[in-house]
């Protein structure tokens, strides 16, 4: 790699935030080639999306700060350089597919920048033409933002940076948003565009194992603002930094230490199809997947909503297309569900439906063995609570004791019970301390936890979670999964989870409900689906690393799945 | 969501659709002069006929045309020309210059037969403006409308700006759904049925709150964005979405003008130069006093 050309040069390079108390990057020194491709991880916080956008100008131009040291791109100072030179030579794809779509089309959007660059209209078709057949997205070019899928948008978004003079790809986050599958095609997309063209690639995330689903030449690790480690991927899946700085190992890494496995000895270590087992190794992974766990089933209650033959379409009338098409489906108390399927396949209309928002063409819906039809949305709230995707969406008031008292208020309760339930609910949440605080104060799993405590205040038996862990990082998808499971187990909650992410189905729900194309297409447990190759395709589902480990040693993919999360979860009891 | 609200977001495939942004922009604002220079019905009357025509060449989606007219037939031509004839019924003498009485209860109620015509020349002049609005509207996208504007010498940072409203619009609408449905399970009664139009108003405002953060988060994003893509790099830029001038454009355009100059024309020698003593003009003729 030496006798490449450097395109990103950090040298003793420090930055610290105006706006912020402390420094940010600390003493980085990092060296980036022509046609390199490198992953940056890091949790949340560690600063991996600050190292990006120094590379990209947003920093200093929109996020003003100090900067000591040296940053180098394609041999120029960049701050001696505008962010409108840097934009023709590095390229940022950002985390919110949809918040950068410019255009109201995609051709437009994929034109963005050269319409910024004066290119004349002529020119400016072909060039979008070809940019959106490198991506797969030729046929829609007339499309509407609000017509195309997270998956779509990302590979839209991706198209607009592909200028002839970009070098450098930035991609900030880019499965945070993004179905297991379409994950996938992502990543795929990221490699074959780096091939071509001897672009050099930076791929900043926290979810290693999907990073990893195509080879990097190099990973960065990063945490509160320093590089900890610069290696590569087997290196790095070798050692315990992944456990020290609170990134998640990929399933099948674990698995081969539970298993015994002595991992130092085994080749290919970053890619679990072409992984090399010796015999021994074999032997000792069937001995575990094939040895008793030991767990107690949950005890389940009655049946507390019963989905029963449901038909849904927004717009009535014959030649309407079914949003969801003869849904049926039981829940009973203290279960926890995942609620899967690919982006429009009906989760967030079943869960409104069940919330009573939209009400169901056909079919019933019942609630404690009533129909639901009978009651207001507010009634069923306070049986059903649901949490939106994102807490800015939901938060009301400026403090958070206010907030949490908010629908106890609003139902006229007296002055000391709300008092005494606000303090319940907030105790429960582990946000007594903080009740007088802002809400702006707090983090993103603070705030999270903020929306869980105002629907928990009004008692529901049923919680439906959207999406609650998207784009945390492992640490923090721990502390919100745990308080959930907290709610699950101590209080018998019934919770919901509408998931793309397969680690929070397999590892915290006893069944997964999964929906394609508005059909219900499974309903059994987590390990069953995740092993079904028909609903894993029409869900947009992917398979685990563990069923290709079980392919490898010839053993039930569906069995090897469920002993995994059995034995997880008796190792996470422990702890 | 294309013609949900009326805007088109992606062109269509009609004559009118596939005329160049500049074109359409250039000919809305001179059929808006034209509708307001005048209260003539026989100047009014062609245009309204080439409107219409426009309109139905474009087949729109009509429920929501004839919801809009319907209720500017109720607003503008039953509510307002009731309060006019109420209200003032002399000004059918003011603005025709004649007064024949039909029905007279009191004073200060009749009714005229200038009145009549007044009020109905008056509600023509706004269905004539309605129509030019519509058939504008269903002609151009959001980004047509932008490149247009530009092409007529307005900065094109305020352009884009319009654009960009275009596009989230449906974002912001999508987000306030979303807000007022969390908030009506956790209480907040807005359902119609259930709550007074006061108490839903008072209520409406705890959408504010998350609805005005969302969004802004949506801003900063976006700036970025565009930013990270060179966006007010140069002085100029050029449109994606600017179809070149065709044949067409340049007929339509000829139109344009030979209607500019008409109007210049009766602006400049009927309206300034030789004023009628009404403005209005009626089939019985006060005009030569």
């Amino acid at each position: 790699m030496n006798g490449k050309k450097p395109v990103i040069q950090f040298n003793d390079f420090n930055f610290h935030y105006k706006i912020q108390n402390k420094p940010t990057l600390h003493d980085i020194n990092l060296t980036i080639y022509e046609g390199e491709k490198v992953l940056i991880l890091g949790a949340s916080g560690s600063g991996k999306s600050t190292l990006a956008n120094c590379i990209n100008g947003l920093i200093p131009f929109s996020f003003e700060g100090n900067i000591t040291g040296s940053l180098k791109v394609n041999d120029q100072e960049t701050r001696d350089m505008s962010i409108y030179k840097l934009s023709t030579m590095v390229g940022t794809v950002l985390q919110d597919s949809d918040a950068q779509f410019v255009g109201l089309s995609v051709g437009e959007d994929i034109a963005f920048a050269m319409e910024n660059d004066n290119i004349p209209r002529a020119e400016m078709l072909p060039k979008v033409l070809q940019y959106s057949t490198e991506v797969g997205m030729e046929d829609y070019l007339l499309s509407l933002p609000f017509n195309l899928s997270g998956g779509q948008k990302q590979k839209v978004a991706l198209a607009g940076v592909l200028g002839d003079s970009m070098n450098i790809l930035i991609f900030d986050e880019p499965l945070a948003s993004l179905d297991p599958y379409s994950g996938t095609v992502t990543i795929d997309l990221i490699d074959q565009i780096a091939r071509n063209g001897n672009r050099t690639v930076v791929i900043i995330e926290h979810r290693l194992e999907d990073a990893l689903y195509r080879p990097v030449d190099r990973v960065i690790l990063m945490d509160k603002g320093r590089i900890v480690a610069d290696t590569t991927a087997d290196a790095l899946l070798r050692g315990d930094l992944l456990r020290e700085y609170g990134i998640r190992e990929p399933l099948y890494i674990s698995a081969l230490k539970y298993a015994g496995c002595d991992i130092n000895t085994i080749q290919g270590l970053d890619d679990p199809s072409t992984l090399e087992l010796s015999d021994e190794n074999k032997k000792k992974l069937r001995a575990f997947f094939e040895s008793q766990a030991d767990i107690q089933p949950p005890v389940l209650g009655e049946e507390t909503i019963n989905v029963d033959n449901v038909t849904f379409s927004y717009i009535k009338g014959t030649k309407a297309k079914n949003v969801l098409k003869d849904v049926s489906f039981s829940v009973k108390k203290g279960e926890r569900i995942a609620l899967i399927g690919k982006n429009g396949a009906g989760k967030t209309t079943l869960a409104r439906l069940i919330c009573g928002i939209d009400r169901p063409n056909a079919g019933i819906i019942y609630i404690n063995g009533e129909n639901n039809k009978a009651l207001s949305v507010r009634e069923i709230g306070e049986e059903i609570g649901y949490v939106m995707q994102n807490p800015n969406q939901m938060i009301v008031k400026d403090i958070i004791k206010d907030e949490v008292e908010l629908a106890l208020r609003l139902k006229k309760l007296p002055d000391d019970e709300v008092i005494n339930r606000a303090e319940n609910t907030l105790k429960t949440c582990e946000l007594y301390r903080m009740r007088n605080w802002p809400v702006d104060a707090v983090s993103y799993g603070q705030k999270k936890r903020v929306t869980v405590a105002s629907i928990l205040a009004l008692e529901p038996e049923v919680i439906i979670l959207d999406e609650p862990t998207a784009g945390q990082d492992y640490r923090h998808y721990m502390e919100i999964i745990n308080f959930i499971n907290k709610l699950n187990a101590e209080f018998g909650k019934t919770i919901i989870f509408i998931t793309h992410d397969m680690h929070l189905a397999i590892e915290n729900t006893d069944r997964a409900v999964v929906l394609s194309e508005s059909e219900l297409i499974a309903d059994e447990s987590v390990f069953s689906v995740l092993s079904d190759d028909d609903v894993i395709t029409r869900a947009n589902l992917k398979q685990t690393s563990l069923y290709i480990l079980a392919k490898k040693i010839g053993i039930s993919p569906e069995k090897c799945i469920e002993h995994y999360i059995l034995y997880e979860r008796m190792v996470r009891v422990d702890e | 969501m294309n013609n949900r609200l009326l805007i088109n977001y992606s062109p269509g495939s009609t004559p009118i659709h596939k005329l160049n942004g500049a074109t359409k922009v250039f000919g809305f604002l001179i059929i808006t002069v034209y509708i307001i220079m005048t209260f003539d019905v026989r100047v009014m009357l062609p245009m309204l006929i080439l409107c219409s025509i426009g309109i139905v060449s474009m087949k729109p989606n009509w429920k929501p045309i004839l919801l809009i007219l319907s209720f500017l037939f109720v607003m503008a031509g039953v509510v307002g020309s009731l309060m006019i004839i109420l209200i003032r019924p002399t000004s059918g003498y003011t603005h025709t210059g004649g007064e024949t009485i039909l029905i007279q209860w009191t004073n200060h109620f009749f009714i005229s037969k200038e009145l009549i015509w007044y009020v109905s020349a008056m509600f023509f002049k706004r269905i004539c403006s309605l129509s030019t609005a519509i058939l504008f509207i269903l002609a151009i996208t959001p980004s047509e409308l932008a490149a247009g504007f530009n092409k007529l010498g307005m900065p094109y940072k305020i352009c884009t700006v319009i654009s960009l409203a275009f596009r989230t619009i449906p974002d912001i609408a999508r987000d306030y759904i979303d807000i007022k449905n969390s908030l009506m399970m956790r209480g907040v009664e807005l359902d119609s049925r259930k709550a007074s139009l006061g108490k839903r108003l008072k209520q409406t405002v705890f959408i504010l709150s998350p609805l005005i953060m969302t969004s802004f988060g949506r801003i900063g994003t976006i700036a970025n964005a565009m930013d990270l893509r060179g966006f007010s790099k140069h002085k100029q830029r050029t449109w994606y979405s600017e179809r070149d001038p065709t044949a067409a454009d340049w007929v339509a355009r000829a139109i344009i003008l030979l209607v500019a100059a008409f109007c210049v024309y009766y602006i400049v020698y009927i309206r300034i130069m030789n004023p009628p003593p009404f403005s209005y003009w009626t089939p019985w003729g006060y005009w030569n006093g």
